[in-house]
């Protein structure tokens, strides 16, 4: 018998492969989706580095160092975007561990602080090499699948479903295992898991390379599937998306990204189209506050709740 | 090489936006120290502040000066209320969630200002914009010297109470140990509320400065400055007002000094190369240097 999270999980992916074939090619939905998908990877792997209890504020800057790097490598060297997506996913988990050597000390708002620092420092020095990066221009990049394909964009969606179901299986196999549970240890109590013989720093530094590794590639996938790239990609709201998504989803769950990312995108979207601009992110902020407030463990924990209400 | 001429205006104006920046530390540290909690939305109550004076002053077209503690008072009520409603509640369940709480803050306060005031870039002009006083070589807006001087009065007043007045010295004393201040018969949460409610009003007195002396608000100019209020109190030390004053004007004057020296530098090898982009990152690259040498800042207490 499988188990009910697998189920789920099941159903949601064979919804997620049928989409395309019950609403058609459309470019609208298909974008959407897509974009969703990014960020259900870019979501988890930001969970996976909360886990460890660093809540980093920068994280587009590993999303723009994967994009960046991909691009100019796939621009430069003329290599087909899929290997270039891979590339830029260990540079930007290099530079994720040569940032996570500057935060493993630091706790809460410090670290909060100094991520946040790195993502409008990566920014500075992308703008500064002009050269490379075009500056505050961008540059054109490679598309996924090139234009001339026909229903390119169905393929690409596909592409991203089979990376998006890859990461998050990877990062639900890494959060089953040691790893995960020496990361948790951490999180709740780093003193003791230092006494209890985890190495603290070492799975820290893992957490922040695996973690910068999937963003890198998230920032990657986004960037071939748009065609282009521009040093908004270092944004602050880049930085802060993940953290709205896996805190409305559920934080340190495997679902919770997923949840969260599609719950919000669904809303943002449905809003946007009924004509709200800033209305639609006073109504996240609004929700972000609140489940902070009455719903710590975010959207998955509702079933739950539900439950025990009914229970007593 | 770097010229006399050039570097004195630009240490001036530095010296200006240091005012700024130790008003925003000042209220960020007040909060910090009684409550233990960081604000990250501190630099949206400046900009809600700035957007204030600006609404009263198109409305009513008084002198703006005279506006300042109107916006204050506003202030400290929408602090109260951002104490009552979201600060309080979460108290001691994690750090994380006061970060993530503050990004609810952020989120709704930037697009609330949108909403309401277009995210145009908005400024007033200073009834003073056009009197200039001659210092030396160079002539300087008395609205940059009328600026320095209210914020040595706001630091010389705030001193004076946190010293003197029996509130204060209930704040000094739950910050320095919240069980014990409660046993002594401090009301720990009622100064809580009035510490949140000081510092948004200081808040709002930098934004209101801000915009007065000509600078431009829009709703997303919060979160820069913010990191450079928390750049000026871990350099500055927590809890220390002089240190916040010196780290303030160091930061101010080395935002502006450092880029031109570094373009100064470059010229003189030939290399034709902007470095203003590098203002906003020069508190970061501080900031970053500071924690990683001394991981719970400069003045912190010792971790484990």
């Amino acid at each position: 018998m499988i188990g009910k999270k697998a189920a789920m999980g099941i159903v949601s992916l064979l919804i997620a492969v049928l989409i395309p074939l019950i609403f058609g090619v459309n470019q609208y939905i298909l974008t959407v989706l897509t974009i969703m998908l990014v960020f259900i990877i870019y979501s988890s792997a930001w969970n996976l580095l909360a886990l460890s209890g660093q809540g980093s504020l920068g994280h587009a800057a590993f999303f723009g160092i994967g994009g960046y790097s991909s691009a100019i490598i796939a621009k430069s060297l003329g290599f087909p975007p899929l290997a270039t997506i891979l590339i830029g996913g260990v540079f930007a988990a290099f530079i994720g561990v040569l940032i996570g050597l500057t935060c493993v000390r630091l706790k809460e708002w410090f670290l909060a602080m100094v991520t946040l620092g790195f993502a409008v420092l990566a920014h500075t020095i992308t703008i500064e090499l002009s050269g490379l990066t075009g500056g505050w221009d961008g540059l054109p990049v490679q598309k996924l699948i090139p234009i001339t394909v026909s229903n390119y964009i169905m393929y690409e969606y596909y592409l991203i479903l089979i990376t998006t179901v890859i990461t998050v299986f990877i990062i639900y196999q890494i959060m089953k295992s040691k790893i995960g549970l020496a990361l948790e240890a951490i999180r709740e109590n780093e003193l003791e898991a230092k006494v209890m013989g985890i190495n603290v720093m070492k799975y820290k530094l893992m957490a922040f390379g695996i973690s910068a590794f999937f963003t890198g590639i998230a920032g990657a996938l986004e960037i071939h599937h748009f065609g282009y790239i521009t040093p908004e990609v270092y944004g602050i709201d880049i930085s802060f998306w993940p953290i709205i998504y896996c805190v409305s989803g559920g934080l340190f769950t495997i679902e919770g990204p997923i949840v969260g990312t599609i719950v919000i995108t669904l809303l943002d979207e449905g809003l946007k189209n009924f004509g709200w601009t800033y209305e639609r992110y006073i109504l996240i902020g609004l929700i972000l506050i609140l489940i902070v407030r009455f719903l710590p463990k975010g959207f998955v924990s509702i079933p739950e709740k539900i439950k025990a209400y009914l229970r007593s | 090489m770097a010229d006399i001429g050039v570097l004195v205006p630009i240490m001036v104006w530095g010296l200006y936006a240091g005012c700024i920046y130790i008003l925003l530390a000042i209220g960020l540290n007040l909060i910090f120290g009684v409550m233990k909690v960081v604000n990250f939305a501190h630099g949206e109550l400046l900009m809600i502040g700035a957007y204030i004076t600006f609404w009263v002053y198109t409305i009513s077209g008084v002198n703006p000066y005279l506006i300042v503690p109107v916006s204050m008072f506003i202030m400290a009520i929408i602090g109260i209320a951002i104490e009552r409603l979201c600060f309080r509640p979460i108290m001691g369940t994690g750090k994380l969630n006061e970060i993530f709480l503050s990004l609810g803050l952020i989120y709704l306060f930037q697009n609330l200002a949108a909403l309401l005031w277009t995210p145009d870039s908005r400024t007033i002009r200073s009834p003073y914009s056009d009197i200039l006083v001659p210092i030396g070589s160079i002539k300087l807006p008395v609205d940059y010297i009328i600026i320095i001087l209210i914020t040595v009065i706001f630091l010389i007043a705030f001193h004076v109470f946190m010293k003197k007045a029996t509130l204060g010295r209930a704040m000094r004393a739950t910050s320095q140990n919240r069980e014990a201040a409660a046993l002594m018969g401090i009301n720990v949460e009622r100064v809580d509320m009035l510490s949140f409610a000081m510092g948004s009003a200081l808040a709002a007195a930098a934004g209101s400065l801000w915009v007065i002396s000509g600078q431009m608000v829009n709703p997303y100019m919060g979160s820069i400055l913010a990191i450079k209020a928390f750049a000026v109190v871990i350099i500055g030390g927590l809890g220390s007002i002089p240190g916040a004053i010196i780290a303030g004007l160091t930061l101010g004057i080395a935002e502006n000094v450092v880029p031109y020296l570094m373009q100064s530098l470059a010229a003189a090898f030939n290399i034709a190369m902007s470095f203003s982009a590098w203002k906003d990152t020069i508190a970061f690259v501080i900031l970053i240097i500071i924690l990683i040498l001394k991981p719970t800042g400069l003045f912190g207490e010792k971790g484990e």
